[in-house]
């Protein structure tokens, strides 16, 4: 019996599958019914332990003259209880593709049954104009509100760039539709269009009852930059991981990883083991430099600056070793299809080794330091918390998930390559709070140092490249998937001819955490607001203020971002009372 | 509090810059060196740029084939080091490439004496590359004769049209009789 067999005779009883593809081995494409997608997406989910990770809608006309969705599910188990997982072995990604004929661009929406494939459905109808029958959220969530209607980008056909549509005047443009709560006495705190911690725009609206949020709504994509058509259109295979880098500033080589493995795994290209290691290597030493800088502002939001000031200190270590292993502090750009482009010398190894040993020191002895402070314990503890039925919904990824005691790593989940090889753990905590996703995040520095000291031990001599020769295969596709320090990035690259990318999909690791924060801030004081968006990690380019609105009194305010730190440093002066 | 001992400890932990240099190490990707006397003018580099920040065009008014790199495009991702068969560019140890005022001081600009096809008389390489074709050429040992030298000449369309008068002139098939 192949890999994924029994998922698919279980899903063969109820639903008919019209076509089976594997490529590679262990990535399973399922050709379905439109009409049958919601029911075969969902007993993928719930009855056999999928998690939704990423939906690719799709352009074929060209190719079979329809459109095509692509909802993909990794195989792992349901985890609510240890023993609900699946034997490693059996781990596998099970992609569910229904073609959407072009006069007719309906389909019946997943989100009724799977919740987790909201975002998704929503973008669907941005960027090509599929309609999802019954989708229970249709407002906008990547095109801005005054985006002419009739135009989706990523059609191979819509965009003739020649059009200009004329831009809305001011007073015309219309507002995105928050949720609006019922009830007495609840204000709407608008908050942004940058946001407090990370200094990155996205719109939040927080709707207060006193100080306590009832519920919440945000409106992102104010950085849209068009990136997968700008592939599409320009970008050969040796220049698209440049982009892919770029696509964060904090965790980009994760992309750009994800995006080469992708484009490798579709035409089968094996790289020689020494560039394995040394991608293996530079993603830990991303991960060192990212939950650093996140446990540092987690303390610095509560007001903990000598804490926040010491974990920058120790930071400025692995920038210090990413700049001797790649040349770049922060975008590495060394990777490549076919390996890297960048070999390490054994006086940097022994060099790396040394700063690995001071990180490791110097990170245990601040966050030792920090646990013993019991008021930053108690700004953390049972803030912001994550329920398990809420996660397991909404397939939300990273430290978010594995503080509310999931053990997903796609690390661990779905090794590939020298990963098989490498002996870490899998942080997890139960604490479902904020205390418990920072504890993950220090836990897992402590795991990329001893992956790094691995990857420099077990890196054998040889090359690092290699020449791919079978580059162009039109039409054939893959997941590429890796963990970046907020979560699992996926990307799907489907090859087009003349050496360009005909779809690339790439799914940040925050898109899935996004749809969860609104009930992560459910029943948490707005001083513990951004600290709760701080302990996500989020990463979306934030607003200078944050609106309340009085459910009571429907009156709107609006907090300035200095006034809400404050705020959430001092725990007095509220600014809803002035 | 702990915090405070650690701090008592580690004393200073900033760096003096800019009152003082900031040490980068060996292999740091700066600024792109371009060295004159050895490009060639091959525009390898500019294909492989994948932000667009150098762009060889043939300038109308000069006369010449025109290599521009324009820093304030560029993501040093060194990927013209790599392709670059003369080593023309080569990334420096240079971080501080901040301009006053002038966007246009981001640019670094070469100028290329080009060559005319000797059919069409049109620009379409650089004498510095057919020179280097050449050498390349005579350290394969090859011989070098008048048929080689009038080919490096010919600009790659000429070429074609030869070509297919060539192939219709022999042809059996709806040739010339």
């Amino acid at each position: 019996m192949a890999l994924g067999d029994r998922f698919i005779n279980k899903l063969k009883e109820k639903i008919k599958v019209r076509d089976i593809q594997r490529n590679p081995y262990d990535q399973i494409t399922l050709t379905v019914d439109r009409n049958d997608l919601p029911e075969a997406v969902r007993m993928l989910y719930y009855d056999m332990g999928g998690w939704l990770v990423s939906m690719v809608p799709n352009d074929e006309r060209e190719m079979n003259g329809h459109y095509a969705l692509y909802y993909i599910l990794s195989m792992e188990g349901g985890k609510m209880t240890p023993e609900d997982e699946l034997p490693q072995e059996e781990k596998c990604w099970i992609t569910v593709k229904a073609y959407i004929p072009q006069d007719d661009l309906h389909y019946p929406s997943v989100t009724r049954k799977v919740p987790a494939a909201v975002w998704y459905e929503r973008e669907a109808y941005d960027m090509l104009g599929l309609i999802a029958d019954g989708l229970p959220d249709t407002r906008r969530l990547v095109l801005p509100d005054d985006w002419p209607d009739g135009i989706y980008p990523l059609r191979k056909d819509a965009m003739d760039y020649r059009y200009r549509p004329d831009p809305y005047p001011e007073e015309e443009e219309p507002d995105y539709k928050f949720l609006e709560p019922e009830g007495a006495g609840v204000v709407d705190v608008p908050w942004g269009p940058l946001h407090i911690t990370s200094d990155e725009p996205g719109h939040f609206r927080l709707f207060v009852d006193g100080e306590t949020i009832i519920d919440a709504d945000y409106r992102l994509y104010y950085q849209h930059r068009g990136m997968e058509k700008l592939a599409e259109n320009r970008m050969n295979y040796d220049q698209m991981g440049f982009l892919a880098e770029r696509v964060c500033g904090i965790c980009g080589f994760a992309h750009s990883i994800a995006c080469i493995e992708a484009a490798e795994r579709a035409v089968g290209i094996e790289v020689p083991k020494r560039a394995q290691a040394i991608r293996v290597m530079c993603l830990e030493i991303e991960r060192l430099h990212s939950h650093l800088l996140n446990i540092g502002l987690a303390c610095e939001v509560t007001g903990n600056v000598t804490a926040f000031m010491h974990i920058f200190r120790v930071r400025e270590y692995s920038m210090e070793l990413a700049q001797l292993v790649t040349g770049g502090r922060k975008t590495y750009g060394n990777v490549m299809v076919g390996g890297v482009r960048r070999d390490m010398t054994a006086e940097e190894s022994k060099k790396a080794l040394e700063l690995v040993d001071k990180i490791e020191k110097y990170t245990k002895e601040v966050w030792d330091a920090v646990m013993e402070d019991d008021n930053q314990i108690n700004r953390w503890k049972g803030v912001g918390i994550l329920d398990r039925q809420v996660a397991r919904d909404f397939s939300p990824v990273g430290p978010n998930m594995r503080g509310s005691g999931f053990k997903r790593d796609t690390r661990y989940d779905h090794p590939y390559d020298v990963l098989k090889e490498i002996d870490f753990e899998v942080a997890v905590e139960d604490g479902c709070d904020v205390l418990s996703r920072e504890t993950v995040r220090y836990k897992e520095v402590m795991e990329s140092l001893k992956i790094i000291r691995q990857c420099i031990e077990i890196m054998p001599g040889g090359a690092i490249f290699i020449k791919p020769q079978t580059l162009i295969k039109p039409g054939a596709f893959a997941i590429g998937n890796d963990e970046a320090p907020r979560g699992e990035n996926i990307h799907w690259v489907m090859h087009g001819n003349a050496q360009k990318v005909y779809r690339w999909r790439c799914r940040a690791a925050t898109y899935n955490n996004w749809p969860s924060l609104r009930y992560q801030f459910q029943g948490n004081d707005i001083s513990d607001a951004a600290l709760i968006v701080c302990s996500l990690d989020p990463c979306y380019s934030c607003t200078e203020r944050v609106t309340v609105v009085d459910v009571k009194t429907k009156k709107a305010k609006i907090v300035t971002n200095k006034e809400l730190k404050q705020y959430c440093r001092n725990l007095n002066d509220s600014p809803l009372k002035k | 509090m702990k915090l405070l001992d650690i701090t008592k400890e580690i004393g200073t932990a900033t760096y003096g810059y800019p009152f003082e240099p900031y040490e980068v190490p060996e292999g740091f990707r700066g600024k792109p060196e371009y060295t004159y006397d050895k490009c060639i003018g091959c525009a390898a580099c500019a294909i492989a740029c994948p932000p667009n920040a150098i762009n060889v065009t043939y300038d109308k008014n000069e006369d010449k084939l025109k290599w521009e790199f324009d820093c304030g495009r560029c993501i040093f991702c060194g990927r013209c080091e790599e392709v670059c068969p003369t080593n023309a560019i080569e990334l420096s140890q240079e971080y501080e490439m901040a301009v006053k005022f002038n966007k246009n001081d981001l640019l670094t600009k070469g100028y290329l004496n080009t060559v005319k096809c000797r059919i069409c008389n049109k620009p379409f390489t650089t004498e510095r590359l057919v020179n280097y074709t050449l050498e390349r050429m005579k350290a394969a040992g090859m011989d070098i004769n008048d048929q080689i030298i009038q080919n490096l000449h010919t600009c790659p369309e000429c070429k074609k049209e030869k070509a297919v008068e060539k192939f219709v002139k022999t042809s059996r098939f709806g040739g010339v009789k």
